[in-house]
């Protein structure tokens, strides 16, 4: 098993990669990682929706604006500053819209924040396994990113 | 048959002053309208529009084929208009692209000069120009590519280098395949689209800027203002609400439609000659002849009821054929209430999208070549409440200068006066999904998504060991699943055989910041971790011309036997 995951993840990147069509003075990251290697991929701890956004939780939602727009420039493909290699293409803009939407509407924050008072590490996921998130185990012992989002 | 006399494709060398490789290549901004085109390029402080050799900013958008060479509207001057409409001369190419031939809009350009056939069987339809008495068939890619090469000449005489970026404009109701036949002409005249932005989008982008400019000398704090842009062209009416503040411009929400001035003048011909697509269908010199003269006639008289109540029409078709007529204002207005009802649907549902008040609205801006129109301004005054209209903006520039800002953007300019420190975050205008639940049409990214964007959904089969699923991705608002446009198709084999409902098949769809869609569909058995079999990824759309005619033919071909359902979520 593990020889045959081994290729799959080394084989998928280089097929990917040659259907990325870019010219090369506009150098960027794939923008979609291939899911099978990415579900073999060691995934940092992800933060609350409030550590994305890089607000205190009792932040106003003109402060929670403001920060998803200056976050924005840093992090959106199209921002004009210059990304550390490290920054996923999409996938942290992906992030910061989906913290800023939750965070944004009064009704899903007033549940999100129910949701992460009651949340802890041992809970069993009940939703579908996910193609673009990190599952390598069934339990979780510290608090995902996904589990934030199922939660 | 002689050759073609023209090269679509250059690469030709620099010319000029060498540039330093460590400066970026500026993309510069087209916005090739319907009817009109203009080109523009971010000169270092501000937005420079560029002129053709008869200095002109803002050129008509059609490619004539007299002579054998092919020439566009950009250098070449027709000696009459009605030289426009004399067979020999294709327009209103942004209309036809990527359209099949079943579409309502291909058959409204029956109408026109140039010859348009259809078989009415989702194919894409015939096009030909009279050349020499002769009818040559083109395509509206082709038509584009020729334009483009002459616009490319153009901006290279004059800034003096080569020109390879390109942001272009598109309407806001283009779907994928559309955009793909855009950037082929693209590829055709040697040009490499960084980005194709919704015309209300450009106008946002630039609206953003103005906003920056102002917050800066007043030095504001960079409050946050909702605007409300209205396009109308020729060829297409679109509308965004955009949120801005501090630089960055968040689309709210999209909608578009094929509407515009084609459709009034089309309507008010109608209305002068209504036996006119009787008298016109056998495309004769004469009735080419006849159609160009009724078309001059009437665009007049609608250009002059812009500024006038009422105005007079008198022409003579020959043949004892003769339109002696006075219309009035109102009378326009009616003939075309349709038209101007769908305009006001639009601006409603986008702001209704956009979770917008019409009193929380800061800015109303109109641009295009409509917005000169009295009913059109009226129309969106009265859904605004009265407001104000913005003044800021020139209607026929506003595009073009927003895709030129985008191309300075998205080339890496930095602009030290923070002029460039500008972002839009843009938002999908159509709906993309999958055929599912019988024949439904299942949205996986809905409309006004913000992108880039990645979402996806879990389905499950829909027979006992079911091995295949055939996965048809749609794009558009219908409910069920052909009413929308088929983006492409692929089949995923080798499900674990197990008892209907059981497997489960996620399908995730992912749109980058440069708008490429691509589908990817696992397979996961309950209780596994790992895929099931290979990850497909597949990058949309997949299918090329005929996509009416495929996705009928895959319908009867597959019928419901590897359809699948949407897995609902367990408790």
């Amino acid at each position: 098993m593990a020889p045959a995951l081994n290729l799959a993840a080394g084989g998928i990147p280089l097929s990917f990669s040659s259907s990325v069509d870019r010219s090369a003075s506009f150098p960027r990251r794939s923008s979609v990682r291939a899911v099978a290697a990415e579900a073999v991929d060691t995934q940092r701890p992800a933060a609350s929706l409030y550590e994305v956004l890089r607000v205190e939780r009792d932040a106003s939602p003109t402060e929670i604006k403001s920060a998803y727009r200056s976050l924005a420039k840093l992090y959106h493909p199209d921002a004009a500053v210059q990304r550390s290699p490290e920054t996923d293409g999409d996938g942290d803009f992906i992030q910061l819209r989906n913290a800023y939407e939750t965070l944004s509407d009064p009704s899903a924050r007033a549940m999100y924040d129910r949701t992460l008072a009651a949340a802890h590490g041992g809970r069993h996921r009940r939703f579908s396994t996910s193609l673009s998130r990190n599952h390598s185990s069934a339990f979780y012992t510290t608090r995902r990113w996904e589990t934030d989002q199922c939660w | 048959m002689v050759e073609p006399a023209y090269t679509v494709t250059s690469d030709s060398e620099t010319t000029g002053e060498e540039k330093s490789s460590t400066f970026p290549e500026i993309a510069i901004g087209i916005d090739i309208g319907t009817s009109q085109c203009s080109v523009a390029v971010w000169n270092g402080s501000q937005v420079e529009l560029l002129k053709n050799t008869r200095n002109q900013k803002i050129m008509k958008s059609y490619v004539t084929f007299k002579d054998n060479i092919p020439s566009g509207g950009v250098s070449s001057q027709l000696s009459h208009e009605d030289e426009m409409l004399s067979g020999a001369t294709i327009f209103n190419m942004k209309r036809l692209i990527g359209r099949v031939d079943t579409d309502p809009v291909v058959h409204a350009c029956k109408n026109l000069p140039f010859l348009v056939q259809t078989l009415d069987i989702g194919v894409r339809p015939f096009i030909a120009a009279l050349v020499n008495n002769m009818w040559r068939s083109t395509t509206p890619e082709e038509v584009l590519a020729i334009f483009l090469v002459e616009l490319r000449a153009m901006a290279e005489a004059q800034l003096k280098r080569r020109i390879r970026n390109v942001v272009l404009t598109v309407p806001v109701s283009f779907s994928r395949f559309q955009l793909t036949r855009i950037e082929r002409a693209c590829a055709m005249a040697g040009l490499h689209v960084l980005r194709l932005m919704p015309e209300p989008t450009a106008v946002a982008l630039l609206y953003g800027q103005q906003q920056q400019q102002t917050s800066h000398e007043n030095m504001g704090s960079g409050t946050e203002k909702i605007a409300l842009i209205f396009s109308m062209g020729a060829g297409y009416c679109d509308v965004a609400v955009t949120a801005t503040a501090g630089g960055v411009s968040q689309i709210k929400a999209l909608a578009g439609s094929t509407i515009g001035g084609e459709d009034l003048l089309q309507n008010m011909m109608h209305h002068l000659l209504p036996n006119s697509e009787n008298l016109f269908k056998n495309h004769g010199v004469k009735e080419i002849k006849q159609m160009g003269l009724l078309r001059v006639a009437t665009q007049d008289a609608i250009r002059q009821l812009s500024s006038q109540t009422i105005v007079q029409v008198d022409v003579d078709l020959g043949d004892g054929l003769k339109i002696c007529k006075a219309v009035n204002r109102e009378e326009f207005e009616e003939v075309n209430r349709k038209v101007f009802e769908k305009c006001e649907s639009l601006i409603i549902q986008c702001l209704q999208d956009a979770k917008v008040e019409v009193e929380e609205v800061n800015d109303v801006i109109i641009v295009g070549g409509c917005s000169y129109i009295p009913r059109v301004k009226n129309l969106v005054t009265n859904v605004c409440k009265g407001k104000e209209l913005y003044k800021g903006m020139n209607p026929l520039e506003a595009a073009v200068c927003g895709a030129a800002v985008e191309g300075a953007i998205a080339s890496g300019v930095n602009d030290p006066f923070g002029n460039l420190d500008l972002l839009t975050i843009q938002a999908t205008p159509l709906a993309i999904g999958i055929r599912a639940d019988g024949n439904k049409f299942v949205p996986v990214i809905p409309r006004d998504t913000t992108m880039p964007a990645r979402k996806e959904l879990v389905f499950t089969t829909t027979h006992d060991n079911q091995t295949e699923a055939l996965i048809l991705v749609y794009e558009g608002e219908g409910e069920k699943a052909e009413e929308n446009h088929l983006l492409g198709y692929f089949k995923i084999m080798g499900i674990p055989a197990a008892p209907k409902g059981v497997p489960e098949i996620n399908v995730c769809m992912d749109i980058d910041a440069a708008n490429v869609l691509r589908v990817l569909a696992g397979v996961v058995m309950p209780g596994s971790r790992q895929p099931a079999i290979p990850v497909m990824e597949v990058r949309m759309p997949t299918v090329d011309d005929g996509h009416g005619w495929c996705a009928e033919a895959l319908n009867r071909t597959y019928g419901a036997t590897l359809d699948l359902v949407t897995l609902q979520k367990k408790a």
